[in-house]
């Protein structure tokens, strides 16, 4: 029976290992094409939030730009299980253990990631911290050499002014949360509250309910409040998975078009929906952008240059309207 | 002598396979893998697995399961972050986490003995704790012996604690036994709810890690500075188990009850009375991996360790034992969740995407317990 289980075990780990014998080399090649070879080659590995969001596989397509224009290696790799804090932890442990050059990191919590990025600091392995803000200072001399982010608070309230108007400026709003303690979800939900409260004749009727990681537990969560949804002029969530819960919460119990709704991020099915009339305005963020702007300033930091210690990615107000226009084709292409 | 030689085997089972594993990557992916920095890394991020797996291996060869070891550890975090947030010192808080989780240990095995009054019991413990918490609870027990009469209720609340579960136990109402992994299923999302429940389903943020972040991390000087003193802490929890098992009559009872538990029960054993202990003291390791967790996090997250019941079992299963009782060997265990670590550290050196390290992981799992299997037929 020993022999059988080595067997298994042999044949899995050989598979596993030929399934990978190809990539070094293929990714070697790729720094070889690049850009005239640094001084000396520079790995970095890029820690997402999640892999399975469309807003990650995004964001992997400005690192993976970034790293071919600036001639280096990238290493895109999330946490097993999406927002996953501790696995995140371990993952950035692994990278300082390996000995990447430098990380970029969107942290699934403003505190729990602290001492890992300061661990790699000290092991001088400078962190960029992006999408996500992290407690410490991220001025280049402190723990983390930059922030790059869209600024979610304006975003927030942007989505929020858009809804007040669209609702005719009176009326109530409902707020379905992202996640507890996701810091650029709890950014943008104050953002939109901001704005919901600037007006006097806006009630807000509910804020305190979290959607969940993914669509379908959203789309539980706004079912179970379906009764504040419907006295609802107007709802806003905070992100992809709970727009499009929310949204499926609407259309099962037919409030489409009677409660109005504004989300963040973008989906196919979410622009779908936008140009059905079904979802009034999206808050798209750039996150190929983001990706790409995280990589050159941590890159530009290993080089010795200088650099911005916060950077806006900018967000757009996606409409039916503007839906086609060049400038917001180019963001969700 | 065959005996002796099947059982050196089976111990052997689980080093051939650590060793398989980790000349297969040291072979793929060179010094990075093999490096001493990276093998303390490993061991340390076992830690948590580790300790929670010794709990479930006296769990799973008493023939019982623990599906809720998960909730267990996320609980375990969030007690001790609450703790540490109304003003405890770090070891108390933990030693906090770890009693609020053999607690849950004990409600298991009352629920999976059908001990109707302890589980009465245990409820009422929890919510006068939880009534009187905001009373003082904490001061009397940090030692601050400022007894107002609001204080005093939480000392009761301590002490009721301590009295009204023995003193239960005294009751000899009896329902129908719920089978272990009903129960525990039950628990896997009542305890995850009531860790939600704790932070007011937010992550709780204490004003510093009290010093248990010191656990995950290695020192400058004395023998945490070979590897951290989690590590320790793990090898500790296996041998003290290992010592357990093998050399108490309460660990050769558990063996026996594993092993048939009607047979158990004619040679005069106190069936019920190692259930449940052994829940108490299996969960309470769940917690002291929630003190470990805790160390790693820093916060209470009531999120944290979803999966590790799964993670947990294929340790020990990996290690040996077998999931329908009588058979398993914490050391195993600890090697079954070190090949896990192993496994996914060396996936993330070869830079695998994430669906080919979960196929990885799936496929060694499935065929443990499928060795398992074919393990139970043979032998």
């Amino acid at each position: 029976m020993k022999s059988a289980m080595l067997g298994v075990l042999a044949s899995i780990v050989v598979v596993a290992a030929a399934a990978c014998e190809k990539k070094p080399a293929a990714s070697g090649d790729a720094s070889k094409k690049g850009v005239p070879p640094a001084t000396k080659p520079i790995t970095l590995a890029v820690i997402p939030k999640g892999t399975t969001h469309v807003f990650w596989k995004s964001v992997e397509t400005g690192v993976k730009q970034a790293g071919s224009d600036l001639g280096v290696t990238i290493i895109w790799k999330g946490p097993l299980v999406e927002n996953d804090r501790a696995q995140q932890i371990q993952l950035v442990e692994q990278f300082v253990t390996e000995g990447v050059s430098g990380i970029v990191l969107a942290p699934l919590d403003k505190q729990a990631l602290v001492g890992p990025v300061k661990a790699a600091g000290a092991k001088k392995i400078p962190v960029v911290i992006f999408d996500s803000a992290l407690e410490g200072a991220g001025d280049g001399a402190g723990d983390f050499a930059a922030f790059v982010a869209t600024n979610n608070r304006a975003a927030g309230r942007m989505g929020g002014e858009y809804l007040v108007k669209s609702i005719g400026g009176r009326g109530n709003v409902l707020l379905l949360r992202y996640l507890v303690g996701s810091a650029s979800t709890d950014e943008r939900e104050s953002g939109f509250l901001d704005a919901a409260r600037a007006q006097s004749e806006i009630k807000v009727i509910s804020d305190n309910q979290y959607a969940g990681p993914t669509p379908d537990e959203a789309k539980a969560k706004a079912l179970n409040m379906i009764d504040q949804v419907k006295e609802a002029h107007g709802v806003f969530c905070p992100n992809e998975s709970s727009t499009f819960g929310m949204l499926l919460a609407l259309r099962q119990e037919q409030l489409i078009g009677r409660v109005k709704l504004v989300g963040f991020d973008s989906s196919p099915p979410l622009l779908a929906a936008l140009r059905a009339g079904e979802i009034e305005a999206l808050v798209v963020q750039n996150p190929r952008r983001m990706g790409y702007l995280a990589v050159e300033s941590l890159v530009k930091h290993l080089r010795g240059e200088p650099v911005e210690p916060t950077i806006d990615t900018g967000a757009v107000l996606v409409t039916k309207e503007n839906i086609d226009s060049e400038e917001v084709k180019k963001i969700l292409e | 002598m065959t005996h002796s030689i099947a059982k050196l085997l089976r111990l052997l089972g689980p080093v051939l396979a650590l060793a398989m594993v980790w000349v297969c990557f040291a072979l793929a992916v060179g010094p990075a893998f093999t490096s001493w920095s990276n093998q303390r890394l490993m061991l340390q991020q076992t830690a948590v697995v580790g300790v929670a797996a010794v709990g479930a291996t006296l769990i799973i060869i008493m023939g019982g399961i623990d599906l809720s070891v998960g909730a267990s550890i996320a609980l375990g975090t969030m007690v001790i972050a609450a703790l540490m947030q109304s003003g405890f010192p770090g070891w108390l808080a933990a030693l906090g986490g770890v009693i609020a989780a053999a607690a849950c240990g004990v409600l298991i095995g009352a629920l999976v003995t059908g001990h109707v009054a302890r589980v009465i019991a245990v409820v009422i413990a929890v919510v006068l704790a939880v009534t009187t918490w905001n009373r003082g609870i904490g001061s009397i027990v940090t030692l601050g012996w400022s007894v107002h009469g609001t204080h005093l209720i939480g000392g009761i609340v301590c002490c009721g604690w301590a009295v009204l579960v023995p003193l239960a136990g005294r009751v000899p109402v009896r329902i129908k036994p719920v089978s272990p992994f009903i129960v525990t299923l039950g628990l896997w999302g009542a305890l995850r709810g009531l860790a939600k429940g704790i932070g007011a389903n937010q992550p709780i943020y204490p004003p510093s890690a009290g010093g248990l972040d010191r656990l995950m991390r290695t020192s400058e000087s004395g023998i945490s500075s070979i590897v951290p003193p989690a590590v320790w802490i793990m090898l500790a929890v296996v041998a003290a188990a290992s010592a357990l098992l093998h050399f108490t009559p309460f660990g050769r009872s558990i063996v026996a009850i594993g092993s048939n538990e009607h047979a158990a029960r004619v040679c005069g054993l106190r069936v019920e009375r190692t259930k449940w202990r052994v829940y108490m003291i299996g969960v309470g390791c769940a917690g002291l991996a929630g003190v470990l967790q805790f160390a790693s996090l820093t916060i209470g997250d009531p999120t944290t360790a979803a999966g590790y019941e799964l993670k947990v079992i294929a340790a020990v299963v990996i290690g040996g034992a077998s999931l329908s009782g009588g058979r398993g060997s914490v050391f195993g265990a600890m090697l079954g969740a070190l090949l896990m670590t192993a496994v996914d550290n060396g996936c993330n050196k070869l830079h695998l995407d994430n669906w080919v390290q979960e196929i990885a992981t799936g496929v060694i799992i499935v065929a443990a317990v499928a060795i398992d299997q074919v393990r139970q037929r043979t032998g």
